[in-house]
């Protein structure tokens, strides 16, 4: 199995898609903290000899203020892990998976490790080492940046977080993602294709989100409320709120509409996500292990 | 002895075609067996199913003395395969591709280098697979094959594509394999390659092997002296026919295909000028597998030969 990993992180290591996302979700994790940056600037006047703009409320300016010191560029860097990071987890999942079966390479080494689910788990542990790589290279950007924007604005900094927070928060953005990349595994495997993982992965977090965002929104309760709660977005919600407070932010001054009463519990979010990310493992691993593998594409 | 590939019964149906059906081999360990057929035939659909890369719909398949279905790991780890086309990752370079395989398979780094040398593919090995030509692909495919240093190597068309230097180069790396005791088995639709480096052969159509044999054996079906006569044509078969040591006599035209050894051309000669026929030509009947092949496959139905 290690052998495998190896072999996999390899191949990521080296291939271009890989490099692409991550510097696509850098340069965007860049742009959003410049602009905060603009809006806290404009707000302090520091463009403008003195002159302030006031473009966002008080308490929304203290918010992107902390998003720029210590520790609160933790929060927003996971934030955008678990915002625009889940978008480049499905590209990059649906590459890793979809392309074995476009180039053929996959019955080359299914020919000579003929353990199809050990196989498949070394690909998924690889995956996600490379998205634990990429968050942790974004947390050093958020470092160097929240060093550079300390040294121009005052008041950038928050209570200090617990030894926890920090190791804790990456590994809650890493499950987030989990249900999302094992759907476009699944969905990769199941059309055999990079553009069906791609289409599957994009399709669920387009829907999943949408009807999050709906119930979110609505702040619906009851027995409505109940059933939307088992859908994955307000369970990753729950994750991503908790992340965003452990290092000293509040998510819900950002968005006016955001009751954070009617997210489900930790625990529950917990589970939830797990099931569903067990639920496409097992489509995943029953799909390779029972199906004939034919030429490339 | 055992044998280096032992199938049974192995049939292979996708729907209501059947691919492979009832296929029955027995490949020697230390032999480069030619597993032969025109395309379509079901020659990697096999090979697919020798591999556990396709589930048999029956019978049952032994690959170095293990049962594929139930023992895959052990089978497969004597093995090295090339299936259909070369498949790498195009992103790395030849080497690099090996190394994957190689880090995948705890196998030592230098199994690469010694692999690439094998294959003469070193000078080019840091180019990336994306720019290799099809000769330079089938020769990493190869490489890929011979990695693990298999007992057994499976390698399916490999020289498809290939120019007339690039199959003779592949054709001699096969041939020096083969001289290191390895067993061979490889698939193909072209037969003078076939003849030039097989000891035994098996021709398959549709899913079905129609014969089994050495080379020597199926060249030697069919040979025998070509007359062309003058004159009356079914009387000189009937004249030939009579003789003890003339086997079968087929008229095509003004000319017969006589079963016999050639010191008896003289003696089909004076028989024949005996009754008035001329000969005009006689010469010794040359038979390539080609015409061996082309014979069997287009015979309906297929004439089950045995060994």
């Amino acid at each position: 199995m290690i052998n495998l990993i190896r072999a996999e992180w390899f191949k990521l290591t080296r291939r271009p898609l890989a490099w692409v996302l991550l510097a696509v979700f850098l340069a965007l994790l860049v742009l959003l903290l410049m602009t905060e940056f603009l809006v806290v600037g404009l707000d302090d006047g520091l463009f403008s000899g003195g002159a302030r703009a006031q473009l966002l409320s008080a308490e929304q300016v203290r918010q992107f203020r902390l998003h720029l010191g210590f520790p609160g560029i933790f929060g927003a860097v996971l934030g955008h892990v678990n915002g625009v990071g889940g978008i480049c987890a499905i590209a990059l999942a649906a590459g890793v998976i979809g392309s074995e079966y476009g180039w053929g390479t996959l019955r080359i080494h299914l020919a000579r490790q003929p353990h199809r689910g050990r196989y498949l788990i070394a690909k998924i542990i690889g995956l996600l080492l490379a998205l634990l790589a990429g968050i942790l290279l974004a947390l050093l950007a958020g470092i160097l940046l929240a060093l550079l924007f300390g040294s121009l604005l005052p008041g950038t900094g928050g209570a200090t977080p617990s030894v926890l927070a920090l190791p804790l928060g990456v590994l809650r953005s890493l499950y987030v993602l989990l249900p999302y990349v094992l759907c476009t595994v699944a969905c990769s495997i199941l059309g055999r294709s990079v553009v069906a993982g791609a289409l599957g992965g994009f399709l669920f977090l387009a829907v999943d989100a949408g009807l999050g965002a709906l119930s979110f929104l609505a702040g619906l309760g009851g027995p409505v409320g109940f059933l939307l709660n088992l859908i994955v977005q307000p369970n990753i919600n729950t994750l991503i709120v908790l992340n965003s407070q452990s290092f000293g932010l509040d998510p819900a001054a950002l968005t006016r509409t955001m009751d954070l009463t009617t997210l489900p519990s930790p625990l529950q979010a917990a589970l939830v996500i797990g099931v569903y990310s067990a639920l496409f493992f097992a489509s995943a691993y029953r799909l390779l292990l029972r199906r004939d593998i034919g030429g490339a594409a | 002895m055992d044998a280096a590939i032992h199938t049974e019964g192995l049939t292979k149906r996708f729907g209501t075609r059947t691919a492979v059906d009832q296929l029955d081999l027995h490949v020697l360990p230390g032999c480069v067996f030619g597993f032969l057929g025109p395309n379509g035939s079901g020659k990697t659909t096999t090979i697919g199913m020798l591999l556990g890369l396709i589930r048999p719909s029956a019978g049952r398949a032994i690959v170095l003395g293990h049962d594929i279905a139930h023992e895959p790991e052990q089978a497969l780890a004597g093995v090295g395969a090339m299936i259909e086309a070369p498949a790498f990752y195009p992103y790395l370079s030849g080497r690099d591709n090996l190394r994957v395989l190689a880090l995948a398979g705890g196998l030592a780094a230098a199994r690469v280098e010694a692999a690439l040398d094998v294959v003469e593919l070193a000078d080019r090995a840091g180019d990336k697979f994306r720019f290799y030509s099809q000769g330079m692909r089938q020769r990493l495919g190869i490489a890929a094959a011979l990695l693990a240093g298999p007992q057994l190597i499976m390698l399916d068309e490999p020289t498809n594509g290939l120019d007339p230097a690039g199959q003779r180069e592949i054709r001699e790396l096969i041939r020096m394999l083969a001289r290191s005791g390895r067993t061979i088995f490889v698939s193909s639709h072209l037969l003078h390659e076939a003849e030039q480096m097989c000891d035994e052969v098996a021709i398959l159509k549709q899913g079905r092997v129609v014969t089994v044999g050495t080379v020597a054996d199926l060249l030697r079906r069919g040979r025998g002296l070509l007359v062309r006569v003058v004159g009356d044509v079914a009387a000189a078969a009937g004249l030939l026919r009579g003789v003890a040591w003339a086997g079968s006599v087929d008229q095509r035209g003004d000319t017969l295909l006589v079963d016999a050894p050639t010191e008896h051309a003289a003696e089909i000669t004076s028989l024949l000028a005996a009754h008035a026929i001329s000969v005009a030509e006689i010469r010794p009947h040359e038979r390539h597998l080609e015409d061996f092949f082309l014979e069997v496959t287009r015979a309906e139905p297929p004439d089950k030969m045995t060994r």
